[in-house]
């Protein structure tokens, strides 16, 4: 490595960079002029907008009391409103009331409608009746009608184009004052009296209908407020008798909390996806660019090496992504501060001053930038050198984009804070930890940090590896513009068949896997559902056997028959000689108490299990099954088809790449991922990466096989023994009984360990130099496999 | 200086059986001061070959040694000891013409008191002195083939690869650049230069390679071959020998 090359093309590609108008656009004048031009476009569009009024249809307005009144001047009263203003944005129809001839084309439809409403009222009361009866069949016929009348009055409601429609019932003002009249006289007695209310109508499916029935319904509460208060005073009651207990709310946020609330929720989401979209037209510049003006090949034959070449072309992207990202921050600050104090009435009056965050803030969001754009520079360069064009580059820009969205827009959920397993993922772990640090409550963060930078950086380095390795593919810089035929590529599948399955063939057999895993949720959580708490463990064990066969063994088998030419390679059908066997079992159990200890304490790590899995847990332990059946589901199929899957078809497709050491590492990470929850992605990936060793070193799929039933299988046994360890004595200093179940002492998990290490040592040195490439001579049988039938 | 022994190279094609060979154990050697010709048709393995010897790709089987060095193991030590031009090789359309020749000087690590004169000096024998300051967007092919020229001699490698350098061009320019190898040739440099054109090799080139569907079918001076074949005309060997191999081809398949 010369770091004096890589600075010289670190300077000539952003020198080139800077000459190209369009980038200049898109990094620097872009961001300077969007949100300002953003905020001048809001303050016309608030300026133009003015709201159509929405018609209301009161009927019975000569039932309404006079004293407080509802209506004034053919409108709602501007007091019911907590804008006056906002009065006129109601236009009233009422049945004294109607000039225009729409307005008594509405009012036609709106009128029959009220014997409509009276009829239902009718038929209500009669419903139940009869269910109070028990009478079916008429509170069918009844229902049915009810049903009948709704539909008409929906239809009616629909045609006459109004909002909402209000029904005074007759004689709604006689009413009140009647009422009154009872409280009055009653003396001792408790009075009872009931009245008809109004109805209002609306279509809550219809967004206007919604909004104004919203404003109707705030109307009429502000006005029943003001009738009830009136009737208390009258009859001699208290005005605080209907609200006992009102608690005052006192709002103690600060203006600058206020503001730092907003910006915790803006900088993180708006860092991420400008550090990513600012890297990625330079990073296509850079890659597929070169690669369609002709200059690739130049470059490559210059004496600098190709990691030379591709670090000086990342950072050159990153400094264009970390500008992008930096322009677009300051200009929406200052833009949003602003407005802020531009704005006089409204939800934003109250941060009158929209004070920018700290320096100590801002210096964070420098410093989360750092990574977030080496992470996105390194992955748009990898995916830029593999497009043939520009516009093929483009294409992969919203695949990125949509995932870097989603874990943004998962970030920015209020509900979602940062725990340890978040600051360890990608993407999320700096936009949470920015999220924390720029909230006005600043939980303590600093624990966080150094392990967000740390596997911040750590990704970023993977990505990088990855356009060097891409950088390096012959296939990928020298890529043909090739016309796909499907017919054409699938008779090459099937006819140049090699003895084991190709990178892009694991691959895929995994994401059909993955696929078949989450198009059976549904499949497998429906029976479940139905079953009562008795059956559902059998059923569910049933399902997994189930799931194992059909989901992770199928794929793989098929694959493996159709795809390859020797079975027996592919899946490692040979016999590994027999002292592997029982040493795979061996180590299998002196693993399982090293692996539970190190779940044990890697638990605070993961957000708390789901509830269905500890019902699994809870359903193992549980007596009454024969022990068979757990043996089965949860030992027996999962060790022969997923070895079948992941030592077998993934592992070998993987070793085609060329690379063991990566071969064992991806089986072992897909291994992880399907097993769903955190927790248990991160102890099979480790234990794959044990296994992916046995079956690279051994040859041979059998060992796994016993590893894995022997692993799961005292996994088992101590889910429903494991609470029933003698105790006393010798025992203590290996076994410990707590409220997790069984745990083990240090002096056991130390001779397990030391144990471990010597059998892995042996594996790792299983028959070195003997390469037995030709022991699959029985293998595949003289007639082809028949697959049907 | 250049030494290639068995060298092949197979692509990944769907359409064909165990992939397209693009060379098929091709082997010849190049001399200092000498002009080794590649002739053979498009599509005939001339750009892979030499993309091979610039490291570029890498071979599936054979050795292929360059100024001492193997293409393989030791790709960079073979880049910093050639000068390499062909179609593909082009020039940055956002550099002038003295920032490109300079840029790839000092990526070949010459110091900067070494590089300014000898640019200098280029550009004054190449007569690019007006167009220095020229953006790469702006030039026409025969300044862009100017510069390449340039590029691909700012740092006097003592082994040089021409990749069909005439095509595309006039016959003003194309004169100029077969001028250019002849005086390089002249200064003792070790020179492969392959082309579709027979007229370039008959006045250029000392042996002649001819290439076709990834085999050297004949190789030696103009002399040996016109005596060897018994044709006196260049253009009638070839195509004889074109024939020739196509219906042993054929005999091979039937």
């Amino acid at each position: 490595m010369r770091w004096r090359n890589v600075g010289l093309i670190f300077r000539r590609e952003v020198l080139d960079q800077l000459r190209d108008r369009r980038t200049l656009f898109m990094i620097a004048v872009l961001p300077i002029l969007l949100y300002p031009a953003l905020g001048i476009g809001m303050v016309q569009l608030t300026v133009l907008f003015s709201e159509q009024p929405r018609t209301v249809v009161v009927l019975g307005t000569a039932s309404l009391p006079d004293d407080p009144p509802l209506l004034a001047d053919h409108h709602f009263a501007e007091e019911w409103f907590r804008n006056p203003a906002d009065a006129s944005k109601l236009e009233v129809i009422t049945d004294s009331h109607a000039d225009t001839p729409r307005q008594q084309a509405l009012l036609a439809v709106a009128t029959p409608m009220k014997e409509l409403l009276a009829q239902r009222e009718v038929l209500t009361s009669q419903i139940f009746t009869a269910q109070q009866a028990g009478d079916v069949a008429s509170l069918a016929r009844l229902k049915e009608q009810a049903t009948q009348l709704t539909d008409d009055l929906s239809t009616r409601f629909n045609d006459g184009e109004m909002q909402v429609l209000i029904v005074i019932p007759e004689g709604f003002a006689n009413n009140l004052e009647r009422m009154k009249a009872e409280v009055l006289q009653r003396g001792d007695q408790a009075a009872a009296f009931d009245y008809p209310r109004p109805a209002l109508l609306q279509n809550s499916a219809d967004e206007k209908s919604l909004i104004a029935a919203n404003r109707v319904q705030h109307v009429l509460d502000n006005w029943e407020r003001a009738i009830l208060r009136k009737t208390l005073e009258e009859v001699g009651l208290p005005a605080s008798l209907p609200e006992p207990v009102h608690a005052d709310a006192i709002d103690l946020a600060r203006q600058e909390e206020l503001a730092a609330n907003v910006w915790s929720k803006l900088f993180p989401a708006l860092l991420v996806i400008m550090s990513l979209t600012g890297a990625f037209y330079p990073a296509i510049d850079l890659g597929a660019g070169e690669k369609e003006r002709g200059t690739m090949e130049t470059l490559l034959i210059c004496p600098a090496s190709r990691t030379e070449i591709v670090l000086g072309k990342f950072l050159t992207v990153q400094l264009f992504s970390a500008a992008t990202a930096i322009l677009n921050l300051s200009s929406l600050g200052f833009t949003g501060k602003y407005m802020v104090s531009l704005a006089e009435s409204g939800a934003m009056s109250r941060m009158v001053d929209l004070a920018l965050p700290p320096v100590t803030a801002l210096m964070w969001v420098v410093v989360m930038l750092v990574p977030l754009s080496a992470l996105f520079s390194a992955l748009c360069l990898a995916f830029a050198t593999f497009a043939r064009s520009s516009k093929e580059g483009q294409y992969y820009l919203t695949p990125l984009l949509m995932v870097t969205l989603g874990l943004t827009v998962f970030c920015l959920s209020p509900a979602v804070e940062m725990q340890p397993f978040y600051s360890v993922m990608p993407v999320m772990g700096p936009a949470l930890l920015l999220k924390g640090l720029l909230s006005p409550t600043a939980s303590s963060m600093t624990v966080y940090i150094l392990p967000v930078l740390c596997t911040s950086f750590g990704y970023s380095i993977l990505a990088l590896w990855w356009a060097i390795d891409q950088f390096g593919s012959e296939d990928v810089l020298f890529r043909e513009a090739e016309r796909f035929d499907v017919r054409l590529w699938l008779r090459h599948l099937l006819r140049d068949k090699e003895a084991t399955p190709s990178f892009s063939e694991a691959m895929f057999c995994f994401v059909l896997i993955m696929l078949l895993q989450f198009a059976a949720m549904k499949v497998f959580q429906t029976p479940l559902q139905r079953a009562t708490p008795d059956q559902r463990g059998v059923l569910m064990m049933q399902l997994l056997i189930i799931q194992q066969l059909v989901i992770v063994a199928t794929p793989p088998l098929f694959m493996g028959v159709m795809l390859t030419s020797s079975v027996g390679e592919t899946f490692r059908l040979k016999w590994p000689g027999l002292f592997a066997i029982p040493l795979a079992m061996v180590l299998a159990v002196v693993l399982h108490p090293l692996s539970l200890e190190f779940a044990a304490r890697m638990s605070w790590f993961f957000p708390p299990l789901p509830e269905s899995v500890t019902e699994v847990l809870s359903t193992i332990a549980r007596d009454d099954f024969s022990w068979w059946m757990p043996l089965l589901a949860f030992a027996v199929a999962p060790a022969i088809c997923e070895e079948i899957a992941f030592r077998g078809f993934l592992l070998s497709g993987f070793k085609r790449g060329g690379r063991e050491g990566l071969a064992i590492v991806l089986s072992a990470l897909t291994f992880g991922i399907i097993h769903m929850i955190p927790q248990q992605v991160l102890n099979a990936s480790l234990l794959g990466l044990v296994l992916g060793l046995v079956a690279v070193r051994t040859r041979s799929l059998f060992p796994g096989i016993a590893f894995h039933f022997a692993y799961n299988g005292l996994e088992l046994v101590r889910n429903k023994y494991g609470g029933h360890v003698p105790q006393g004595g010798l025992w203590d200093w290996f076994f410990l009984v707590d409220s997790d179940g069984l745990r083990y002492q240090p002096a056991l998990l130390g001779l397990c360990f030391a144990t471990a290490v010597l059998i892995l040592v042996l594996f790792q040195n299983w028959q070195r130099g003997t390469k037995t490439a030709t022991a699959y001579s029985a293998w595949p049988p003289e007639k082809p496999l028949q697959l049907s039938g | 200086m250049i030494h290639v022994e068995q060298l092949t190279k197979r692509f990944a094609d769907l359409r064909l059986d165990g992939g397209f060979t693009a060379l098929d154990h091709v082997s010849f050697h190049v001399q200092p001061g000498e002009i080794f010709g590649l002739l053979g048709p498009n599509g005939a393995g001339k750009t892979t070959c030499l993309r091979i010897l610039s490291t570029v790709l890498r071979p599936t089987s054979g050795t292929a040694m360059v100024a001492g060095y193997d293409v393989a193991t030791h790709p960079e030590e073979v880049r910093s000891r050639i000068g390499f031009m062909s179609n593909n090789t082009g020039i940055y359309d956002r550099m002038t013409a003295y920032e490109m020749v300079a840029y790839f000087g000092r990526l070949y690590g010459i110091p900067e008191n070494i590089l300014q004169p000898r640019i200098d000096h280029l550009f004054d024998r190449l007569n690019m002195q007006e167009i220095r300051d020229v953006l790469g967007s702006k030039m026409s092919t025969g300044m862009k083939q100017k510069v390449s020229i340039a590029r691909t001699i700012v740092h006097d490698p003592p082994v040089l690869i021409f990749d069909e350098p005439t095509s595309g061009l006039d016959v003003l320019v194309a004169r100029t650049v077969v001028e250019e190898i002849r005086a390089l040739r002249d200064q003792g440099k070790c020179i492969i230069y392959s082309t579709h054109i027979m007229r370039e090799v008959e006045k250029l080139c000392h042996r002649i390679g001819i290439i076709y569907k990834g085999q050297i079918l004949a190789i030696g001076s103009l002399a040996e071959l016109q005596d060897q074949y018994a044709k006196t005309d260049m253009e009638a060997l070839f195509f004889e020998l074109i024939d020739r191999h196509d219906e042993l081809l054929q005999g091979a398949k039937s």
